[in-house]
């Protein structure tokens, strides 16, 4: 498809750095997005968190750049800005009028090269806290909210480095110091290790030539590969069952699949979609609309750099067993194993999944964030086509074959189930 | 050579032509608002029914967003799974939400799909079934998801917050999903009479962003919408205002490792003359990251992973408030410094802090028209508070206009640390005495809605 067949540049500057630029005129804006190649899957046990504190650290100020001023510079000039840690990458990015272009090149730019200096132990003990709150915000004091760290520490084995969650554990985040934060910047916020993208309004010769100006005198460090075993399937099932304070059961399946652009990875997106992704998909008619034993399911799969999982996620309807929505949920599966997929569920995931392209082109910083993974995964920014051609190939027989290579194996269960007291 | 410790200036001055939007009205009264836009070959209808859950009645609370769900439970030729698959055939995403004042219904839609997009979108708006089975089921969905809310801290302190706010009589006071007991006593004829008297095309209106033309989209339109229900206008009401006596409401949460905090009171409504003037005051105080409160309870005090504070506008309300979740030890704390805060911009705030605020808002403007979803949004709120046409013509000069006496008249006008209404929700074993030094009475509270 033309539309999604993107005009680009991408070269690489004496020092490592990857810049991909894309034009797009419509409005006078400009975004900005930078992915370093270092998430938590570069941490340790015990250390857990480093990479996302570090994110923060990154908005603290570098040399040239006072506290709260690296905010202050891009929300005076209109812009936003945010960045966000996973397992594999961390990006920066920022939306701007275009003519502030060249203000984004040079804090990013300063950051990149000139954090330390500027690093002090009262900002690294004032961002302890702001993630420590963090933590306790988004995960601790939400309903349900511990699952995800438990099911990744059973699904991902010991060693491997999607065993723990990006935000890390309150223990280890209180312990970092400005040495770890130190060596944490040294080993992996270089321009070797970074990929920078402008979607936007500008002039593309001016613009190369400051990423010379800003970039170019940062030395190049490394570009840091890691070395991942496959995990392989599980051996056996595991069963976990915590208690919190919630009115509702709710059960979750974990399955070991595929990684990101692996040879199944989009027939398990397409296998998600038709068992929750809409009211006529399998799981969503059978447990929710038909027998309502279910509040909400939800199927998806993740797709990391160096490994994948698939998940199943279903609230029971108060006083209904998860025994049986668990049993519903094999039967679907074997339904579909033994006889396929219609072919109009095929069709209405995969149209949605190409409308979807086409709708997300309107945003530059989407626009921008894609470019970047794909210039990540695929070495190529320009592969919304041949991404969306992984989808259009998907065909029944892909189905069952995700289904029995990865379903039908052992899995990891966790149940979360209410406190017998109940309080408010 | 450059120099690093030189801030780069800004380049020439950017052009922005402001979206041109289109008006017309069908023959049964609907106003239309379209803007043409073509970069990408999809469009987006937003329809805008001027029926949110403000016209539940008395006991019968939950009953709008009941009706809402229903809207698309089986319409025209198709029941519910069916209607759905010939959306999701299409590509298309329709999305029915429901606030205080308005359903939306909108449709994302690929441009060559448009026609039958609408079509299906018209079979909604004008024949829906209400079919008794799919009643029953989405009445113990929404009493199955009440349950949960207790689960949410952060859903039940907004819910006291306007509830304790808004007082018993007005109906901005009930949470928008409804109380349990009353949608127990919603029947069927009810959002059948309900549809009857307000969705009608006179109390509603249809906003086309996206790649077409006016006369397209007008016969569009008036092919798919021009046999919807007759009707009128209904009666506007006008709600009561309530004042609060600057209350503490604390809600247990047992084992809560995190407090939410909302603290606020009723503000001058939307059509006040001195809007822009509280908008330039907020980013000031809490509209953004680099706002005082922001900046004091998360950059320095390190108690939050963030604080705001915003004026909420209804529309026929509305309110100032400050929301936070911050660890329990500090509830205490926080809610001292969010009061030191709301006192001090009463002091004035500085030259400086307006110029900021006013670059920010007036740079940021081009990007409030990036997507079809931002423009359609943008004239949606030009339509629920009746603001002019000429609205975003005017928007730049209305901030650059705002003084800084204008800016500290109204923070001494509208700012009411003194009286603010204060939720809290939390454990209590860990909060209670961290709430003493406020002087103020301190109301527990164990249902959301009283």
């Amino acid at each position: 498809m033309d539309l999604l067949n993107i005009d680009y540049d991408k070269y690489t500057l004496g020092n490592g750095l990857d810049v991909i630029l894309h034009k797009n005129d419509s409005l006078p804006i400009v975004a900005v997005n930078i992915w370093y190649k270092a998430g938590s899957s570069n941490e340790k046990k015990g250390k857990t968190g480093i990479a996302h504190l570090f994110e923060h650290m990154m908005f603290q100020g570098s040399l040239n750049v006072a506290k709260e001023q690296h905010f202050k510079f891009i929300q005076e000039a209109g812009g936003t800005l945010n960045g966000s840690t996973s397992f594999d990458r961390t990006n920066y990015y920022e939306k701007v009028p275009s003519n502030f272009l060249e203000l984004i090149l040079w804090l990013e730019s300063d950051r990149m090269g000139y954090l330390l200096p500027a690093l002090t132990q009262e900002k690294l003990n004032n961002q302890k806290d702001v993630v420590t709150n963090e933590r306790l915000e988004r995960y601790d004091n939400q309903p349900y909210g511990l699952a995800w760290e438990k099911l990744i520490n059973a699904v991902y084995p010991e060693g491997h480095p999607y065993n723990w969650p990006t935000i890390g554990f309150i223990n280890d985040i209180a312990s970092f110091t400005l040495d770890d934060v130190r060596s944490f910047f040294n080993t992996y916020y270089a321009p070797a290790n970074a990929s920078l993208c402008i979607t936007g309004r500008f002039d593309k010769q001016q613009t190369k030539d400051h990423i010379e100006n800003y970039f170019g005198s940062i030395p190049g460090g490394k570009s840091v590969q890691l070395k991942v075993k496959d995990p392989g399937p599980l051996e056996k099932d595991i069963l976990i069952t915590h208690k919190e304070n919630v009115q509702l059961e709710r059960l979750y399946l974990a399955w070991r699949t595929d990684k990101g652009f692996g040879p199944d990875d989009a027939a398990l997106d397409i296998l998600a979609d038709i068992l929750s992704g809409s009211k006529n998909a399998r799981l969503y008619k059978n447990l929710v609309y038909d027998k309502e034993i279910a509040q909400d399911v939800t199927a998806y799969q993740y797709s990391g750099k160096y490994a994948g999982h698939f998940m199943i996620i279903v609230t029971a309807k108060p006083g209904h067993s998860l025994d049986i929505i668990k049993s519903e949920i094999f039967k679907e599966l074997e339904l579909i194993c033994n006889q396929g997929v219609s072919s109009r569920e095929l069709l209405r995931s995969k149209n949605g999944i190409k409308s979807g392209f086409i709708y997300s082109m309107q945003n530059l910083d989407i626009l921008a964030d894609q470019l970047n993974f794909y210039s990540f995964a695929l070495n190529n920014p320009n592969s919304f086509n041949a991404d969306l051609e992984r989808y259009e190939l998907v065909s029944d027989d892909d189905i069952k074959k995700s289904v029995s290579t990865y379903l039908q194996k052992c899995y990891t269960e966790l149940r979360i189930l209410p406190n017998e007291k109940q309080a408010i | 050579m450059i120099n690093r410790a030189i801030k780069p200036v800004p380049s020439d001055d950017i052009t922005f032509h402001l979206p041109a939007f289109e008006k017309f009205d069908l023959e049964n009264g609907l106003k239309v608002f379209f803007v043409k836009r073509s970069q990408l070959p999809i469009l987006r209808f937003n329809l805008i029914l001027n029926a949110g859950t403000r016209f539940d009645p008395e006991g019968k609370k939950g009953m709008v967003n009941l009706f809402s769900m229903m809207l698309d439970e089986g319409a025209g030729d198709y029941n519910a799974l069916e209607l759905n698959d010939e959306f999701d055939i299409l590509g298309s995403n329709f999305d029915i939400n429901t606030n205080n004042d308005n359903i939306f219904i909108s449709l994302r839609t690929l441009k060559e799909n448009k026609e039958r997009s609408l079509e299906l979108f018209s079979d909604v708006v004008k024949k829906p079934h209400f079919d008794d089975n799919a009643y029953a089921r989405e009445q113990r969905k929404i009493l199955t998801r009440i349950l949960q809310l207790k689960d949410d801290s952060e859903e039940i302190a907004n819910i006291v917050f306007e509830n304790q706010l808004f007082g018993k009589s007005n109906p901005y006071s009930y949470p928008i999903i409804g109380l349990e007991q009353d949608i127990k006593s919603v029947a069927v004829n009810d959002l059948k009479d309900f549809y009857k008297n307000y969705f009608t095309p006179r109390n509603a209106a249809m906003v086309v962003v996206g790649d077409s033309e006016k006369e397209e989209i007008k016969y569009l339109l008036n092919k798919y919408f021009k046999d919807w229900n007759e009707g009128g206008t209904p009666a506007e009401q006008k709600v009561l205002n309530h004042h609060n006596e600057g209350n503490i409401y604390l809600v247990h949460k047992e084992g809560a490792v995190q407090t939410e905090i909302r603290l606020g009171h009723i503000s001058s409504e939307r059509n006040s003359p001195d809007y822009f003037s509280k908008m330039l005051l907020n980013t000031v105080l809490g509209g953004q990251f680099t706002s005082r409160i922001n900046l004091n309870l998360r950059e320095n005090k390190g108690y939050t992973y963030g604080a705001f504070s915003r004026f909420n506008y209804y529309k026929d309300a509305a309110y100032f408030y400050v929301s936070t979740s911050v660890n329990a030890e500090n509830t205490g704390n926080a809610l001292r410094e969010i009061i030191k805060e709301l006192k001090g911009v009463k002091d004035g705030i500085t030259a400086g802090e307006l110029e900021f605020a006013q670059s920010s808002l007036i740079r940021k403007f081009p990007s409030n028209f990036e997507t079809n979803r931002h423009i359609a949004a943008n004239i949606s709120t030009m339509i629920i508070h009746s603001l002019p046409d000429d609205y975003f013509d005017t928007y730049l000069d209305n901030i650059k206009q705002v003084t800084i006496s204008d800016v500290n008249k109204s923070a001494i006008d509208t700012i009411h640390p003194e009286d603010a209404l204060i939720v809290v929700a939390g454990d209590r074993k860990t909060i209670y005495n961290q709430l003493g030094e406020f002087g103020r009475n301190i109301i527990e509270t164990d249902n959301p809605v009283a």
